[in-house]
């Protein structure tokens, strides 16, 4: 009220012309907003919008991850974003990853510490293959729950501060397929100026299958477009959860150990991630999650008495929890604490 | 492919860098003054503003309509993060450069003022995310709905969490002055 006109008006702006302690309470607050704002004031910087422009573009760090950029849905499909990136969380950091060669039929996540470098070697492999859809994810929003086999996680208690408003959502099961192909590797290295370790002969034509979903799940959070805002607006959920049946990888031709080795001796693959890999003891049980380690943290948790990760970035303002139960991946995630986040996932039924 | 979807109808709009471009050109200085807010430091704030677009670029779509939130609440807090961890804040901040208005003090007050403003910064950087992230954004200019916006918080909530936060900083500025 002390800085914002717009609420100085009208009965609340008469009571305060007339009730004396609700006027020294204002004055408090009005010489505390007074004195911050002298405190926090600093000269106007002088910016050269150009000049910083042409520094971020030539950063190379400026260039999309993994050849991906959120939101992958665009405009069009932007109402389904949230809830398409909650459900699709497990499903995306999967394809992500089994398109740089893993299987999976996991039982377990593990967190993955990765660093730039290792995101943009991974972020290669996408150009070493042919990636289709067999089988394309269909999405559907509704405000009510959905019927079917497979139930949206239910909430037991909300932390306080998060809105009631729910929408309920679901992803069709879908099928992908990688393709490697040594000539693409070597097309693509070469366009790169890079020398690449020979892909296995077996390697060459051997077809990845993914598949992932169905997934269904609840975005807590007025997704309406706020009044006054553009026709493209929206407002950011404050708690996502979802849950998918759990993802698997098949393949032809190749084994797992022969993948792992081929990613460890690519170009720009840290040690530490070399390590991680080394140190997997069977790659087809586990779900990988890959945490930047630049903007990103993670830990182990244990969640509703089985192993999960609880991921929380740098800013203190979001916070997930991903854990497999019952041949499910399950995801909390949203701009709270991660004590709420472990307590939702925890009393999730 | 279903990842392309509508990116055929976004083309004929703009490309993403051409969106990104726009986007810099509209929020860079603001970008740059909410880090200068809370680091008084023009060319960390610049670093600040750097590593924020960089991220953004890498990981988001130009043409999101979140994206003025989105880096708004990144400067905030990578600006706060760099307060808490920064030694060298402390040097800096004296050597800070003076607004118009301390030219007016005489030096026992404007030293007063300053050892007063490198303790407003030293507790800001101990305040949790949010509010301070909100006492930030506010005194970098945005309305409340756009702080709001940013933090993904009610419009409802800025004018508490505004409030209390000031509180706890005067707190801390007069506690300290006392001392």
């Amino acid at each position: 009220m002390v800085d914002d006109p717009d609420a100085r008006v009208g009965a609340d702006a008469a009571h305060l012309e007339t009730c004396s302690e609700c006027k020294a309470n204002f004055q408090v607050i009005a010489d505390d907003a007074r004195a911050v704002a002298t405190l926090l004031a600093v000269p106007d910087p002088r910016i050269d919008v150009d000049g910083a422009f042409a520094r971020v573009m030539r950063e190379p760090k400026a260039q999309p991850a993994l050849g991906l950029r959120l939101p992958i849905f665009r405009p069009a499909r932007r109402p389904a974003l949230a809830l398409v990136a909650a459900l699709a969380t497990a499903a995306v950091v999967v394809v992500a990853f089994a398109a740089g060669g893993f299987f999976f039929q996991p039982t377990k996540v593990q967190a993955v510490p990765i660093t730039l470098s290792d995101l943009q070697a991974l972020s290669q492999l996408a150009d070493y293959g042919t990636f289709n859809w067999t089988k394309e994810p269909q999405f559907q929003i509704s405000p009510t729950a959905p019927e079917g086999d497979l139930q949206p996680p239910v909430v037991s208690k909300l932390p306080a501060g998060v809105s009631t408003t729910v929408t309920y959502g679901q992803m069709s099961q879908a099928v992908a397929t990688f393709k490697f192909s040594a000539e693409k590797a070597a097309a693509a290295a070469a366009a790169q100026g890079k020398s690449l370790p020979k892909m296995p002969a077996n390697m060459d034509g051997a077809t990845l299958t993914i598949t992932v979903g169905p997934a269904v799940g609840e975005v807590y959070g007025n997704l309406e477009q706020p009044s006054g805002a553009s026709g493209n607006d929206i407002n950011l959920p404050q708690l996502i959860v979802a849950k998918s049946i759990s993802p698997t990888v098949t393949a032809t031709q190749v084994s797992v150990t022969e993948i792992e080795d081929y990613i460890v001796q690519l170009p720009g693959i840290s040690d530490e991630l070399k390590k991680t890999i080394g140190a997997i003891g069977d790659p087809t049980k586990t779900l990988f999650i890959p945490v930047p380690v630049e903007y990103g943290t993670s830990k182990a948790v244990n969640v509703q008495g089985v192993d999960g990760v609880a991921l929380g970035d740098n800013t203190g303002v979001g916070s997930a929890v991903v854990w497999i139960k019952g041949g499910h991946v399950w995801v909390v995630a949203g701009s709270i604490k991660q004590s709420d986040a472990l307590d939702i996932a925890n009393n999730l039924k | 492919m279903g990842l392309n979807l509508g990116a055929r109808r976004l083309t004929a709009v703009r490309t993403d860098e051409e969106a990104f471009e726009a986007l810099f050109t509209a929020e860079y200085a603001r970008v740059v003054r909410i880090a200068n807010r809370v680091l008084a430091d023009p060319h960390e704030a610049e670093d600040v503003a750097q590593e924020v677009f960089v991220d953004f670029h890498r990981l988001h779509s130009a043409t999101a309509q979140y994206g003025p939130a989105w880096l708004h609440r990144a400067a905030a807090h990578a600006s706060l993060n760099r307060l808490r961890g920064s030694r060298r804040r402390q040097k800096r901040e004296l050597a800070q450069a003076l607004d118009e208005g301390d030219k007016m003090l005489d030096p026992q007050k404007q030293a007063e003022l300053e050892e007063d403003r490198r303790r407003l910064r030293q507790a800001l950087g101990r305040m949790a995310p949010k509010p301070a992230a909100v006492l930030v954004l506010r005194a970098s200019g945005l309305s409340y709905a756009e702080v709001a916006q940013a933090l993904g918080v009610g419009i409802g909530q800025i004018g508490t969490l505004l409030r209390r936060a000031e509180a706890t900083l005067r707190k801390e500025v007069t506690r300290g002055t006392s001392e």
